[in-house]
């Protein structure tokens, strides 16, 4: 009897578990954008209240302008695209050729591949940084990497260097084409074509799916970088990106004040991101699920 | 396949595909060489130079400078008077373990739940979207909920309940960042529980429900038993990235405090060599965190597999 009610009747207890769990996830968002409109004085005081008094914009304007959003936006563009372009170009070679050619050495560079993924990024930090520190001949080094005063970390390709290879992409692309018929390529080389004809021509075209997938993992995680753009931009304000700078911009004195402006900024910097999964949401979650980790 | 293949053509020289395997192999080589470069400059001799640093004894800027100290650093810093052992280290777990659990359980109960309702995708986007928000976004809004005059103090108060410091009581700052991680991370587990979860064998549940067991019965006798392979994958991709994750204590405390409260072993070593100039030290500490980390995700896997041959 109550096998079958429970196939007609809707899941309640389900439901409401679910919904308890979705006003959690879905409440800080909503506090956020409460808070970025709330006008000033009006933020932190007690008692709290969730919706602002007087609906204001004034926060956005003020983001727009004691953020320099503009500038901070253009060298998140620049980073995040280049990095994305490079992840993908790499990756699709290196797939390519560990998939389909045959060479001495092919496996051990496979496994190679795979321990890549295991390093955590905490452990390359400070070397990756003394690296960038003592480039030869950047930021005034002489050929040695020595002499100048910050080498590379003066320039913006430091902020995308460290990102511009993903064991993580190389693995997927092979995984994706090794799919590709070894026939279609073996008639291709009969004809005559080359290696990189065959790469260019046949197998890339079939790689869309998962080349949307490998690009939008990477131009989200990338444009979310804390940690190593923070550092670079420690010494060098000018190549803060949008998360670094409303970072420093929270750190501000005034919390009261800064805080409504944050939000604002920290809205308008997640909009392309949010919009870009909206549209892709289905390449990005497969993403996720075949990295396990964000 | 391309044995027999390459065999037939042996002793046949004047076939016009003979010179092929070595065009491939150039071609390989070709093909992989920016990754290799690439792994050789920022992967292979860094990690080798953090192995030397970590020996060493460096106070930045001069490369000349760097004296060889030998275990040293090792020794100062696994010692029982050492802040490094207790609190970083225990702080280190304690934080991996408070974001873990909760998000490994939530996200088990929502995937158990979200595939009975309608509009799951309306569902998954909710729980997904602090994955795509930056940790700057996700640690200053808990930052801003957390404050005495936050949303969160002013439900407490509204229940007639005092206000809590969640980040300046120094027992509450580890959890309640703890809870934020837990929160940012339960998508991706929800995701891929969610796809463990579709994958089982419809037919199983079906011959459970004629033999009489109730939900309660199948989801501890089959959905668990069955989910073990993407449970364990959730759960050690997680307890990595606890152990190693330091962005959301940077964004929401700064300094790892009140008084190292917060404070954990990638973050230490972070302060060490870019706050203090203690470069060795802050080495040593990254090659102790990444062993500790591979020995956890080894046992964790030996524990995994041990449960699989029980069944």
């Amino acid at each position: 009897m109550a096998r079958g009610n429970r196939r007609h009747r809707p899941p309640w207890l389900s439901y409401t578990l679910v919904a308890i769990g979705g006003v959690l996830m879905a409440l800080p968002f909503l506090d956020m954008i409460s808070s970025s409109f709330k006008g000033s004085g009006e933020y932190g005081i007690l008692p709290y209240h969730f919706l602002p008094d007087s609906f204001t914009w004034s926060n956005y304007a003020a983001a727009f302008d004691q953020l320099q959003l503009g500038r901070l936006f253009l060298n998140s563009v620049i980073v995040t695209l280049t990095v994305t372009a490079a992840v993908l170009v790499t990756s699709a070679m290196g797939g390519y050729a560990l998939a389909k050619l045959r060479f001495r050495g092919r496996d051990v560079i496979f496994r190679f591949v795979l321990a890549t993924m295991m390093l955590p990024p905490f452990l390359l930090l400070i070397p990756d940084f003394i690296i960038m520190l003592n480039w030869p001949l950047t930021g005034g080094n002489n050929i040695l990497g020595q002499g100048g005063d910050g080498g590379m970390t003066t320039s913006i390709v430091s902020l995308m260097l460290p990102f511009l290879v993903s064991g993580f992409g190389i693995f997927l692309m092979r995984q994706f084409m090794i799919g590709v018929p070894d026939e279609m390529l073996e008639a291709a080389r009969i004809d005559g074509a080359g290696e990189w004809r065959l790469f260019y021509n046949i197998v890339l075209p079939q790689t869309g799916p998962v080349a949307i997938t490998l690009g939008l993992v990477t131009f989200v995680s990338q444009w979310n970088e804390y940690i190593w753009t923070s550092l670079i931009a420690s010494t060098n304000p000018d190549l803060m990106t949008l998360p670094v700078g409303i970072q420093l911009l929270q750190s501000f004195i005034d919390p009261n004040r800064t805080t409504p402006i944050v939000m604002a900024g920290i809205i308008i910097s997640t909009l392309p991101v949010l919009i870009i999964f909206l549209f892709f949401q289905r390449y990005y979650v497969r993403g996720v699920m075949l990295s396990g980790m964000k | 396949m391309t044995e027999t293949y390459a065999g037939a053509t042996r002793g046949a020289p004047t076939r016009p595909g003979a010179g092929r395997p070595r065009r491939q192999g150039r071609a390989g080589y070709l093909f992989l060489a920016p990754s290799l470069l690439f792994f050789t400059v920022f992967l292979i001799l860094p990690s080798l130079f953090a192995i030397f640093l970590s020996l060493s004894q460096w106070g930045g800027y001069d490369l000349t400078q760097i004296t060889f100290i030998g275990v040293r650093n090792y020794g100062d810093i696994l010692n029982f008077d050492s802040t490094f052992l207790s609190p970083i280290l225990v702080n280190t777990l304690l934080f991996a373990a408070l974001s873990v659990i909760p998000a490994v359980a939530g996200s088990l109960l929502v995937a158990q739940c979200i595939e009975r309702l309608r509009f799951q995708g309306f569902w998954r986007f909710l729980y997904f979207l602090p994955v795509v928000a930056t940790v700057v976004a996700i640690g200053n809004v808990w930052k801003m909920m957390y404050q005495p005059s936050g949303l969160i103090n002013g439900i407490l108060n509204m229940l007639h309940i005092n206000s809590i410091g969640f980040l300046s009581d120094p027992t509450a700052a580890l959890p309640s960042v703890a809870v934020v991680q837990a929160w940012a991370s339960i998508g991706s587990a929800v995701l891929i529980l969610t796809a463990g979860i579709k994958a089982i064998d419809r037919t199983v549940y079906e011959a459970a429900e004629i033999d009489g067991a109730n939900s309660w019965n199948t989801f501890w006798g089959i959905t668990l038993p069955l989910l073990r392979p993407s449970l364990l994958f959730v759960f050690i991709t997680q307890c990595i990235a606890g152990m190693q994750s330091f962005a959301l204590i940077i964004v929401m405390t700064k300094d790892g405090g009140p008084a190292n409260a917060t404070n954990v072993a990638a973050f230490e070593m972070y302060q060490q060599a870019f706050r203090f100039g203690a470069w060795g030290t802050a080495s040593a500490m990254a090659m102790v965190l990444f062993v500790i980390i591979f020995v956890a995700t080894l046992i964790q896997l030996w524990i995994g597999r041990r449960a699989g041959e029980d069944d």
